[in-house]
């Protein structure tokens, strides 16, 4: 069964909120509440410690605007970067700065679960993979198949999830592998064309499904697309009637 | 017949890490509790952070950037461990580790190796004392029942200088990345990371706390 969402984040409300002290704008782009994938698009205000927590999904954050600093591990992270974890692997505290912006990307609903819970700790994926990357440190490619378009990957080819950014012209077909754990693609420059809508940045397309999907069609003046592929970790955890689950979907409620 | 107990690779706990490194510093109070609570003594290993430190320490950097640098970690270490935040002295210089480390080979053929450990953050990182320094490796012994005289010769002779820089070396062998990095029995840990871990690799290795296993 093949699933299709597309979002134009520029006709999602925005919101100001908290969540322990942090405060930020938010826009709900997918709520997830239909079983299917979670995105939302934060604003985080200037913060020098974002409080460690976890999710209980995958998750890719895709920085799109400003900085995350984080003292143990990635270190510095600045636009255009991605953070990728696996399902209850913590991260954090991290300090964002210089008008923040990021999309974080979940292949179901995934909760928030501070690291001060004691309970939480417990149930820490111990083989949990983190990876984060700047776009700035990888190389463009061409692109085999498509006139004067590149690409460059952002996680190394054989880590499991994939991430890559390609540039393209015009008018042209952006053909991808089928999407069998999920698939984020987000316009990052430019439009295109999504289920007959043109989409621009940093709206995006969430596809799932054992056949491929169709192909993106880049508008007028081209487009960059950031492509995330999920693994088989997008089909572990997730908010379940357990307690701590249901604490942790509480918690996301309560921030957004 | 045969003792199935002794087939059985005793479980070791052995830290990795440089008196340098504030991280690591955390991770002692950590190793400490896990010790008392599974009955296990910890081995502690040197891991040599920055050996391009001279003796005499190198001045922390002055600019901008460190600045902001020293500010996320502190920030980082507050939320992550506030209680020891607060007793926390941070150095003005990156100190010399290599003495330090030979004191820790002296202390280890006395079975005192974390004990040692413990008492030398301790007076490095809440007392502002100076690792580099020949007082403050002696002082460290005395808290430690090791016997100061006995670490004075063998500092002042180099007597374990070869096998400091040979464990040295060898943790680079082993491929030893950052600090603290943990051995739990099977289970490798890169960095500090919750108590609560530590616990949770303890038992999936079958390991109990003693007070549950007198229960």
């Amino acid at each position: 069964m093949h699933h299709c969402y597309v979002v134009d984040a520029a006709n999602a409300p925005w919101k100001r909120s908290a969540s322990e002290g942090i405060t930020f704008a938010c826009q709900v782009l997918l709520s997830g509440e239909d079983g299917g994938p979670e995105a939302m698009r934060f604003r985080f205000d200037d913060c020098p410690s974002v409080y460690a927590h976890m999710h209980l999904t995958s998750q890719f954050q895709l920085l799109l605007k400003g900085c995350m600093d984080f003292p143990r591990g990635v270190k510095h992270l600045e636009a255009l970067a991605i953070h990728y974890t696996d399902h209850n692997m913590p991260y954090g505290p991290f300090a964002v700065s210089g008008g923040h912006e990021m999309l974080v990307l979940h292949p179901r609903a995934g909760g928030i679960l501070s690291m001060a819970n004691l309970e939480a700790r417990r149930r820490i994926n111990l083989t949990g993979r983190l990876f984060a990357s700047l776009a700035a440190d990888a190389e463009w490619q061409p692109l085999p198949g498509v006139d004067d378009a590149r690409y460059k990957l952002l996680m190394p080819p054989d880590f499991g999830p994939a991430a890559v950014v390609a540039q393209v012209p015009a008018h042209a077909a952006l053909a991808m592998p089928a999407p069998v754990y999920g698939r984020y693609e987000v316009v990052l420059e430019g439009s295109v064309i999504m289920a007959g809508q043109e989409i621009g940045p940093p709206g995006f397309r969430y596809v799932h499904g054992e056949q491929a999907a169709e192909p993106l069609m880049t508008g007028a003046s081209g487009a960059s697309v950031a492509f995330m592929s999920f693994d088989a970790d997008a089909q572990e955890g997730g908010i379940t009637g357990e307690g701590l689950a249901v604490e942790a979907a509480a918690a996301m409620a309560r921030a957004i | 017949m045969t003792d199935i107990q002794e087939t059985v690779k005793p479980f070791r706990i052995a830290v990795f890490a440089d008196f340098v490194c504030p991280y690591s510093y955390l991770a002692v109070e950590q190793i400490d509790r896990l010790s008392r609570e599974y009955g296990i003594q910890p081995i502690w290993r040197p891991h040599w952070l920055h050996p391009e430190t001279p003796p005499e320490g190198v001045p922390r950097e002055c600019s901008a950037d460190a600045d902001a640098r020293v500010e996320r970690r502190n920030a980082w270490m507050k939320e992550m461990a506030p209680e020891q935040f607060e007793r926390m002295r941070f150095p003005d210089k990156r100190q010399y580790s290599f003495r330090a480390f030979e004191a820790l080979e002296f202390a280890y053929d006395c079975g005192l190796d974390f004990a040692y450990a413990a008492a030398l953050y301790d007076l490095m990182w809440t007392q502002g004392r100076d690792i580099g320094e020949t007082g403050t490796l002696l002082a460290a012994a005395e808290q430690s029942s090791l016997d100061p005289a006995g670490l004075k010769t063998a500092l002042d002779e180099h007597l374990y200088a070869q096998r400091a820089f040979d464990a040295v070396h060898q943790a680079r062998e082993v491929g030893i990345m950052n600090t603290p990095t943990i051995y739990l029995g099977r289970t490798r840990i890169n960095g500090w990371t919750y108590y609560e871990v530590l616990q949770s690799v303890m038992e999936k290795q079958g390991l109990r706390p003693r007070e549950a296993v007198t229960n």
